[in-house]
């Protein structure tokens, strides 16, 4: 009886009970489109990452990321023999990479010299997709330069600019060449595109006086579960060198994923303190109008763990009519936005690829943390009902009845 | 303290005082009370007298600051909340003067509601909702809402529903207040009937005079106190007769 009573008390106001029911519903499509948005803004931040920055994979030499000291050079023939046996591995890029000065007649600008073979950089880090303005780089011809947009404009170059570039060989010399800018890039991550410059490998070395040699490796594989297994079959092959995974070489992006969980607790923490209190207001007013009605209740006879049953499920039949609601809101707004991708570069853009990230965010539907954000949902509600079922059976019949 | 099987409620030296601490009311002064099993008692008086809050006390719903009540020799003053919660849906029936019936149940299942609570067999009430019906005269509004019955016909319903739990007595205060004189006769007359074909034992509060016409016995409380207590001559008789039958 109890039960059908309540089914049938929660459509006595139809319009309060929408407010629950829609807040509910809004409460979980809120939770479940944060969470979307959140996974799909990092998963599309490390395949970033991954796809055009780092790549799965880098090896250097033990020191020298500490200050780029162009002696500090691997053996590349040694790694290609040793690099052909490993398992997972897609494609492997080498680089000759230094650090110098990039000037023009009017300005100049320090700036991070990658020395590549461009038919393997394409396959590790795309960079063929990125260039806007130009072509990318070709193997025979000696003096031409790919560089950033960002630092083109800063610098006001052009496509066939003539810049030069100074820096110091392995024996410290000082050591200066005229290059061409034949491609302009563009990638999402503004500050890589302010510092790294393009040039042939060959090039590099010679001017670095170097001779089958690189300073990095970076490795694509074919799937991402195998990073951690690859580094450690690597890292055992090279003791001598440091290989380390994407989550080392871009620290930054490996903080905001694993902080991820923390902020989307935050947030919905917050949407269901607001849902608790939509509740908790609603459902006393339902109380307080019932306040003759429940007083009769408790007066024929009805005991204070049904009264308190009785409200207590009033909440929760709406919050089950309001969770399949704003389950297939959510469920349908994520998938059109998986779809079209949310643009927001009209209000962040700027400051989203500041920090490399897209600004278009394609949101998935969070399946993951489903249970977990239905459960707290309900287990909101139920808190949220028991104030008001609380009230309900503080009434004393004799003034109940009175009003 | 009267225990016998045939007195139904016995209170003794009740007082009520609400806001002791502001402005004291003293709305039940120092009542002594007894009623006999079978007997159709109306309690009268001005308003403001006090006829509520002595009804309030006699019911369980609200508790004496000084006095002892028995209700068929349980001292209702003495128990804990709960369990006065559990004597009141076995042992008194309410009759409220408005809105008695639960707006979202049908007539049929405001009543079935009582026995439910007292966990009666589906067969058992199945029977009594029947019963109950043909003796209010309104087998053919079972299935009906409160908001389609006539005043009348919700306020027999009520009476229905006080009768449900088999209760020793039934409480009614100002049962015909929100009624037209023609149902107000019509509801004294099922309660007159149930009376006197039943047994039980009915006590209500009114200011209506073609109702205390009805009573066989009329309490008049001035100011908290009773002020007169008269059985009426007429119907004295069967009163004694059902006493001499218990
Ligand atoms: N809960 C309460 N708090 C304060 N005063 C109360 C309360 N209940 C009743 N009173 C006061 O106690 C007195 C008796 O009230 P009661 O309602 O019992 O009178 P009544 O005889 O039923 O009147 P009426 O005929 O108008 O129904 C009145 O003065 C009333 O104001
Ligand atoms: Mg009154």
């Amino acid at each position: 009886m109890n039960l059908s009573l309540a089914w049938r008390n929660i459509w006595r106001n139809r319009s309060r009970s929408f407010i629950i029911l829609t807040s509910v519903a809004i409460g979980l499509f809120a939770g479940l489109f944060v969470l979307g948005l959140y996974a799909g803004m990092m998963r599309s931040r490390v395949r970033t990452v991954i796809d055009s920055e780092v790549s799965h994979i880098q090896i250097h030499h033990k020191n020298f990321k500490d200050d780029f000291d162009p002696a500090l050079v691997m053996d590349e023939n040694l790694l290609k023999d040793s690099l052909r046996s490993v398992q997972g591995i897609q494609s492997i890029a080498y680089r000759a990479v230094t650090q110098g000065m990039l000037s023009t007649a009017t300005g100049s600008a320090g700036v991070q010299i990658n020395g590549i073979k461009p038919a393997d950089e394409v396959l590790v880090s795309s960079l063929n997709t990125k260039i806007i303005e130009g072509q990318i780089l070709n193997e025979e011809t000696k003096s031409h330069l790919l560089i950033g947009k960002k630092l083109a404009d800063k610098l006001k170059v052009k496509l066939g600019s003539k810049v030069v570039l100074t820096f110091t060989d392995q024996e410290s010399n000082m050591v200066a060449g005229a290059f061409r800018i034949v491609g302009i890039y563009q990638t999402i991550n503004a500050a890589i595109d302010e510092l790294n410059i393009f040039v042939n490998q060959q090039t590099l070395n010679t001017y670095l006086g170097l001779k089958q040699t690189c300073h990095e490796v970076a490795i694509r594989l074919h799937r991402d579960e195998d990073v951690e297994q690859v580094k450690l079959t690597l890292q055992s092959q090279f003791p001598q060198y440091v290989v380390e995974s994407w989550r080392e070489c871009s620290p930054e992006t490996d903080l905001m994923v694993s902080t991820l969980d923390q902020y989307s607790a935050i947030i919905i923490v917050i949407i269901m303190i607001a849902l608790a209190f939509g509740i908790i207001n609603t459902m006393l007013m339902s109380v307080l109008e019932r306040t003759r009605e429940i007083g009769m209740l408790t007066a024929l006879g009805m005991n204070r763990p049904r009264v308190f049953l009785l409200i207590l499920l009033e909440t929760v039949m709406l919050t089950l009519v309001g969770v399949p609601l704003g389950l297939f809101l959510s469920w349908i707004t994520l998938a059109y936005f998986q779809e079209v991708g949310i643009d927001i570069s009209s209000f962040s853009g700027a400051a989203m690829s500041g920090f490399g990230f897209s600004s278009m965010i394609f949101p998935e539907f969070p399946s993951s943390s489903l249970l977990m954000v239905m459960m707290i949902v309900i287990s909101t509600a139920l808190l949220a009902a028991i104030f008001p079922s609380l009230k309900a059976i503080k009434l004393q019949p004799a003034d109940a009845l009175r009003q | 303290m009267n225990t016998s099987t045939s007195t139904v409620i016995d209170a003794h030296k009740v007082s009520r005082t609400f806001n002791p601490e502001t402005i004291p009311v003293l709305a039940v002064d120092d009542v002594h009370l007894h009623l006999e099993r079978g007997e159709f008692t109306a309690l009268v008086g001005p308003s403001g007298s006090g006829k509520t809050t002595l009804l309030n006390l006699l019911g369980g719903l609200d508790k004496p600051d000084k006095g002892i009540i028995h209700i068929n020799g349980v001292d209702i003053t003495k128990l804990p909340a709960n369990k006065l919660i559990d004597f009141r849906l076995h042992n008194i029936g309410f009759v409220f003067q408005s809105f008695n019936l639960i707006p979202v149940l049908t007539a049929k299942e405001n009543v079935e509601l009582i026995m439910q609570l007292q966990h009666r067999k589906k067969t058992e009430i199945a029977e009594r909702v029947k019963i109950l019906f043909h003796q209010i005269g309104l087998e053919d509004k079972v299935n009906t809402r409160p908001a389609q019955l006539s005043g009348g016909q919700q306020q027999r319903v009520a009476v229905a529903r006080a009768l449900a739990s088999k209760p020793q007595f039934v409480l009614a205060d100002e049962p015909t207040a929100n009624l037209d004189s023609k149902s107000a006769a019509n509801l004294l007359d099922v309660m007159a009937k149930l009376n006197v074909e039943e047994k039980i034992t009915f006590i209500f509060s009114t200011h209506d005079a073609r109702v205390i016409e009805r009573a066989r016995r009329v309490i008049t409380l001035v100011d908290g106190q009773i002020h007169s207590d008269t059985a009426r001559v007429e119907t004295n008789v069967p009163h004694e007769v059902d006493k001499l039958k218990l």
